[in-house]
């Protein structure tokens, strides 16, 4: 490997990969890891109350719930909290510390990241703001659509946070390029790799949403525009939806790929073969978002069936992840003397909650990744279609793989940002497990319910429709909600225990990243990023353009906005 | 680049199974005739007594078959004074109804128990889609998309006689 020469701002540390963090990293990446925290603080513990909310069974003996009385509100904090905030703050400070010590660099511009951090934590404020203390019109759930419009302060706050993740993205291009002049015949290291696919990822899936909240939302919240049109608006949004949960899942691969091999004691199985999954992820991730929209009346159904193929490719790089990650965690199993044929998953790092977090997270992620198959075979989706089967599917992948991950990656890398070792790894075992064991216990009662009928996002124990095995299935996830809770109380003693409470120095330990550039024998040309983009431009002509030529009606005359007037959500 | 053996053979059994969920949604399609909603028609929710929504109920087109015609509003499913509030139709069994579907103002669901009908109501669109009704027995028709304070009394009732 060629030698580095450093520029004189980096205040390096003693060793690239040591975990002992630089000022200027503790304090950039930990802002962001903090604002990340309060994010999930705020939506995390909205969960378990949304079960005890929809159980009849729990309202009958506990009549008054104290948190957020009004479930829908709740769903709101819970949807926009964890899904949009949190993940996005995560997302950004992970990714500066990964391109940062992968290429040995600091990012491009500190003041950039800062401004994108202020931004950013501006529109949380404001969220929080409106969330907490404003009329409960702003209750529109994370999927704000219209024409329920919310107050205006809602929308300015996701601007802040696209904005804020725009310039974060922009940051992390330039430090690459700036890293590819000076090696222009090397590959970039895997994890920086599979970070730049997620950004831009990112950046052409809020292309979508940013159109929809700017053109629509916002004017109508600030009564400039009286009309909309809800269909537009929901194929804007789901644009942005579906890329959305692979911008939540790719840094949580990065960790699998590049980090866990090194942390079970194994290691990666093909390089090469990775960056073939993330490559399938720039093309494949975005043109697939009408598969939320299967059953909306003005989407032609062979435009729906197209999308259906694209879903149905776009499970390909998963599939090849758990290959690959799965051969990495056998290689790490038989280092350890694992013999048989089915021992190896047995003999893993169970103990460690870094190892464990991760590992749950993947056993959640096949019922998830599954589920999700089914969600995406067009006509099973008529049976499943907004029932809490989503919510299931979706919380063993987003709550399981993705949240677990997240929290593998907390327990080394909180630490290394306080400077003091983890508070205590039998909290953080005894959280890792109890989110399994609740996790699994919700997505199997979500899951039936769903099957029996009971709709997604509704306060379904005040519901005259329900049935008794509906009921059941409800009672069910309560009791998941419990359990669900006191892992997030574990989690978040955890992490405050660490902060202000944690006497012990950190112990030395390094960074699980390669910092070498990549495998030689991946191509060169696999970074040509423009062919990727041209042939996703492709890939969306084909898939979006029917879409939106059925969405925008032409044949009518090219006035959009002409039938809806907006409407104030309702009032309780 | 070379591709390992039983990383080969891994890829070749993920191609198999997607292909047979590819081939089970062309089945679905062609054999058991499940489709889709597509577009029937735009109109403007602030005057649906200028459409075939003006009068919301039940008609016979047929022997055991029907035509519905439903206006989803916060918080009921309007099919006509027959029906009621909350809504009620009879069918007798085997029938065949087509039910035509539009909200009045926010965005509504319109899923019906234990049949593969599942519709969501965009208001500015007609949505439109059949069931048959061949087991006896009362089904719900949900309204299974987040409308507001009054969401979860939302409902009607499918009586098959």
């Amino acid at each position: 490997m060629a030698s580095v020469t450093l520029p004189q701002t980096f205040e390096a540390p003693a060793t690239p990969t040591t975990l002992k963090l630089a000022k200027r990293e503790q304090v950039m990446i930990g802002a962001h890891i903090i604002a990340a925290l309060t994010a999930l603080m705020f939506g995390i513990f909205m969960g378990p109350f949304q079960t005890f909310h929809r159980s009849p069974t729990f309202v009958q003996y506990f009549p008054t719930i104290p948190v957020f009385t009004f479930y829908y509100q709740a769903v709101t904090a819970h949807g926009v909290m964890n899904a949009l905030f949190f993940t996005t703050f995560f997302i950004i400070g992970f990714s500066y510390f990964v391109t940062e010590r992968s290429l040995q660099r600091p990012i491009k511009s500190t003041p950039m990241g800062w401004a994108a951090f202020a931004s950013m934590a501006a529109g949380l404020l404001m969220m929080l703001f409106v969330l907490l203390t404003g009329p409960q019109q702003s209750a529109v759930l994370y999927t704000f659509y219209p024409p329920m419009i919310a107050p205006a302060l809602f929308y300015i706050g996701l601007v802040l946070l696209a904005l804020g993740s725009w310039l974060a993205s922009a940051n992390v291009f330039l430090t690459y390029r700036d890293w590819k002049r000076e090696h222009p015949n090397e590959r970039v290291p895997l994890a920086v790799f599979a970070i730049i696919v997620n950004f831009i990822v990112w950046c052409v899936a809020t292309v979508g949403v940013a159109i929809e909240i700017v053109f629509m939302l916002l004017p109508a919240s600030l009564g400039l525009l009286k009309v909309t049109d809800p269909q537009l608006a929901r194929t804007l949004f789901w644009f942005f939806g579906h890329p959305l949960v692979y911008f939540w899942l790719l840094p949580a691969y990065v960790s699998w790929y590049t980090m866990l091999p090194r942390q079970a004691g194994g290691k990666l199985f093909s390089e090469p073969l990775a960056r073939v999954a993330f490559i399938m992820f720039v093309l494949f991730s975005v043109p697939v978002g009408v598969h939320h929209q299967f059953s909306d009346p003005g989407i032609s159904a062979s435009s729906k069936g197209v999308q259906t193929l694209l879903t149905l490719i776009v499970s390909v790089p998963s599939f090849m992840t758990a290959f690959n990650v799965g051969a990495a965690l056998e290689n790490a199993a038989r280092n350890r003397g694992a013999k048989t044929l089915f021992d190896w998953p047995f003999k893993q790092k169970w103990n460690d909650p870094v190892v464990a977090a991760q590992l749950t997270g993947m056993v959640l992620f096949v019922a998830g990744g599954f589920s999700g198959l089914i969600n995406a075979s067009a006509q099973l989706n008529a049976t499943i279609h907004n029932t809490s089967w989503v919510p299931a599917h979706f919380h063993q992948t987003l709550g399981g793989a993705v949240t677990m991950t997240y929290i593998g990656i907390l327990y080394w890398l909180l630490p290394a940002i306080r400077g003091r070792a983890l508070f205590s790894k039998k909290i953080a075992l005894a959280q890792v497990f109890t989110w399994l064991i609740g996790m699994t216990l919700f997505g199997l009662a979500m899951g039936e319910a769903g099957l029996q009928g009971v709709p997604r996002r509704a306060l379904t124990s005040q519901a005259p429709y329900l049935t008794p095995a509906g009921a059941f299935w409800l009672d069910v996830t309560a009791v998941s909600g419990i359990i669900l809770l006191i892992s997030s109380i574990l989690l978040y003693a955890n992490i405050i225990g660490t902060l202000f409470f944690s006497r012990q120095p950190m112990p030395e330990g390094e960074v699980p990243i390669e910092t070498v550039s990549g495998d030689r024998t991946s191509p060169l040309w696999f970074e040509r990023w423009g062919l990727w983009l041209g042939i996703l431009g492709i890939l969306l002509l084909i898939s979006y353009g029917p879409v939106m030529a059925e969405v925008l009606d032409f044949q009518e005359g090219w006035n959009i906005l002409r039938f809806m007037p907006t409407s104030n959500a309702p009032m309780p | 680049m070379e591709i390992n053996k039983l990383e080969r053979y891994w890829l070749i059994a993920v191609g198999i199974t997607l292909g047979a969920f590819v081939a089970a949604t062309i089945v679905a399609v062609t054999v058991f005739g499940i489709r889709l909603p597509a577009p029937v028609e735009r109109i403007d929710p602030q005057r649906l007594d200028q459409t075939i929504f003006a009068k919301p109920g039940v008609r016979k087109i047929a022997d055991n078959r029907y035509e519905a015609v439903i206006v989803a509003k916060s918080w009921a499913f309007d099919a006509g004074p027959e029906a009621g509030n909350p809504a009620v139709l009879r069918f007798p069994r085997g029938s065949q109804v087509t039910f035509y579907v539009t909200s009045k103002d926010v965005m509504h669901g319109f899923q019906i128990e234990k049949h593969t009908l599942n519709l969501e109501l965009v208001p500015g669109q007609v949505a439109r889609a059949s069931a048959n009704f061949n087991r006896p027995g009362t089904y719900h028709i949900i309204c299974n998309h987040y409308c507001g304070a009054g969401h979860q009394v939302m409902y009607g009732v499918i009586i098959v006689e």
